[in-house]
């Protein structure tokens, strides 16, 4: 037991109790409606919980390598991940406000007056936040077993049990000033090792304007040693696919039940933007970041780690090669590590930064409790996603209507630890790297939730057999593709497995303008909710005509 | 509650669907126009990187979060313009 691991556990522990705190806390002001948890938090701190919630393990530990090992076909997550609050903010969060829902499933089932289509979309909601979360998990071994030097897979059953405990314990409750913390917390563990790397690499302490300059080097680097450009694009798959996974992730972003989630909690359509604009710049910090993490690893590897005899690596490696994410096997024997001779696994680019600008035992372990904070607060979200669905969508409203709030509750925290469990095991052996396995989650969105939220909100005609037809028309070309691609060799424009949302998301929103049309219009209401969705909270459509309507009529009924 | 014109309602419909088509055409150029354009934009370069990859890592993240910001500006001054944000301050 070394320094490096006690600093480390401490934070961690210490971090742990914050968030633990924060949530008894606010628990026990909450009793009677967990639903208003998040109304009268100002936009700037619901930006900040929508940032927690949003940022996941792949986000803090996986992206800055992607970035790294792809290039600039890397950036298509930057650009997807960010720009799907675009989509999010303009076309669905304010709507889904006023339409004064609590869940996704709810919003699609009252909206189509279809019980049916609610219980897809909660089957759908469980399938994506499980396949998300197995991200979480994976990427919290990853760091649970870097600090305790246990191999990944028992950090990953580690990480399970404290994810399990803590999603259970908060609940969905107090969790939203949990998420603020967390975003502090990450957001500073992210931060200072770039800065400080930016420092030493180019003597100016603004990562964002230095790294450059440093990808100026990195293109003569590539020229000599005669290997594909940093900065050319479409080296690793066609534009097409970068085209195809952008808008796979946008859309996909926007239909994520556990980030609309979000939007609900706020008070009025105006905190609901207002909530947009500040979540992006929160996790705009972070992605802008990344490519500059990236440039400046990559950089380090090539002159530091690259060309340096393989008896003669520094001190840093060994510990990576012992956890298996890097090897550096001298394949051509002449006991000099050559550039090609390095392999990499994007989960510990940011990581191991700290190490390898030594940058002490105190940011090595600021950097793990902040990969910690990542996991854990999305993996909360997700939890809370999945129980309910599993307790409020599908248990209280169609097998049990006559619940009681105990027996709700209960059904909700047991499948909190039921799914955690599950996802765990999965983890255990997953099935790709972090960000690809999240990279699904968003195509099975895109393909599902994305067409029938867009279609519900903003196209009155759109039925309830027709959003029936297109979310399983959705899900199967979205979940046919993923497979044919990643394991068949099938594809189409060179498009794989993680730009099958773009297929998805078409096949789902024609199915769903051809069935509605070829059958009954819904009724007047559902018509009129939906044209209601159109004015702002102060009107109220009805019966063909605009009423101006007083603070106290719009206040949104107490469920 | 009173009845309004339905006229008013509507004009309030069109800006805010007016405006939000404009800024999501804006935000579509600078990703995937840029990225449609790669290699075409690759000759000059911002920040100190080739001028695709710079709008790919900073600029069209930037462009997003520029938008959300002036579209909740403009949209408080819209319904401030119909009567609206004395709702939204009785409500808090």
């Amino acid at each position: 037991m070394d320094s490096q691991f006690l600093v480390s556990l401490v934070l961690i522990l210490a971090t742990f109790g914050l968030y633990i705190g924060i949530a008894v806390y606010n628990m026990a002001r909450q009793t009677s409606d967990f639903y208003v948890a998040g109304r009268n938090v100002p936009a700037v701190f619901n930006g900040m919980a929508i940032g927690a919630d949003w940022m996941s393990a792949a986000s803090f530990i996986g992206m800055a390598g992607t970035v790294m090992l792809l290039g600039y076909d890397g950036l298509a997550y930057i650009m997807g991940w960010t720009g799907g609050y675009l989509l999010l903010t303009f076309l669905l969060a304010p709507q889904l406000r006023k339409s004064g829902r609590y869940t996704v499933p709810e919003f699609i089932g009252d909206r189509y007056s279809s019980s049916t289509a609610r219980l897809i979309a909660a089957v759908a909601t469980i399938i994506i936040s499980f396949t998300y979360s197995i991200g979480q998990l994976s990427g919290s071994g990853v760091v649970i077993g870097r600090l305790l030097e246990v191999p990944t897979a028992v950090g990953t059953i580690i990480g399970v049990v404290l994810i399990a405990f803590y999603s259970a314990l908060g609940g969905m409750k107090g969790i939203t000033w949990t998420q603020v913390a967390q975003y502090l917390v990450l957001i500073i563990a992210y931060l200072i090792p770039v800065i400080f790397m930016s420092l030493q690499l180019t003597s100016n302490p603004i990562p964002w304007l230095s790294y450059g300059q440093i990808i100026g080097e990195l293109q003569q680097l590539d020229q000599q040693l005669g290997v594909s450009e940093y900065v050319v694009p479409f080296t690793e798959a066609t534009k097409w696919q970068f085209l195809a996974l952008m808008f796979t992730l946008m859309a996909g972003t926007a239909g994520l039940p556990h980030v609309i989630v979000r939007f609900y909690t706020v008070s009025t359509m105006k905190a609901a933007r207002w909530s947009g604009a500040w979540a992006l710049l929160f996790i705009g910090l972070l992605y802008l970041s990344a490519p500059a993490y990236a440039a400046f690893s990559r950089f380090i590897l090539m002159t530091q780690v690259a060309g340096s005899s393989i008896a003669d690596l520094p001190a840093w490696t060994t510990s990576w090669v012992n956890t298996g994410s890097l090897s550096v096997a001298d394949t051509n024997g002449d006991g000099i590590l050559q550039w090609e001779e390095i392999v990499i696994s994007n989960d510990i680019v940011v990581m191991a930064t700290p190490e390898i600008a030594n940058l002490g035992v105190f940011v090595v372990g600021l950097m793990a409790a902040g990969a910690m904070a990542a996991a854990l607060s999305t993996a909360g979200g997700l939890m809370i996603a999945i129980s309910a669905a599993l307790s409020q969508d599908i248990y209280y409203r169609s097998i049990n209507p006559k619940a009681t709030e105990s027996q709700r509750l209960l059904v909700g925290r047991s499948s909190i630890i039921i799914a955690t469990v599950a996802a765990g095991i999965v983890a255990l052996n997953p099935p790709g790297a972090i960000t690809q396995i999240v990279a699904w989650a968003f195509a099975l969105a895109s393909g599902t939730f994305f067409p029938a939220l867009i279609l519900g909100v903003w196209w009155r005609r759109a039925n309830g057999p027709g959003v029936i037809a297109g979310m399983l028309v959705g899900l199967t070309v979205t979940l046919t593709y993923i497979f044919a691609a990643k394991f068949g060799g099938f594809t189409i424009l060179g498009i794989i497995d993680t730009g099958a949302g773009v297929f998805g998301a078409t096949a789902a929103i024609l199915t769903i303008i051809i069935v509605s049309l070829a059958t009954k219009p819904p009724s007047k209401e559902t018509q009129e909710e939906v044209l209601d969705l159109r004015y702002p909270e102060g009107m109220t459509y009805k019966d063909g005509e605009v009423w101006r309507t007083d603070p106290v009529e719009t206040k949104r009924p107490e469920h | 509650m009173r009845k309004i014109d339905k006229k008013q309602a509507d004009a309030y419909f069109r800006t805010r669907t007016t405006l939000v088509t404009i800024y999501l055409l804006i935000g579509f150029s600078a990703s995937f126009g840029v990225v449609m354009f790669a290699e075409e934009l690759s000759g000059f370069s911002v920040n100190g990187m080739p001028f695709h990859y710079f709008m790919g890592a900073q600029g069209a993240v930037l462009t997003f979060i520029i938008l959300l910001f002036v579209n909740a500006i403009v949209n408080d001054r819209i319904d401030k313009k119909f009567g609206l944000d004395q709702d939204l301050e009785d409500k808090k």
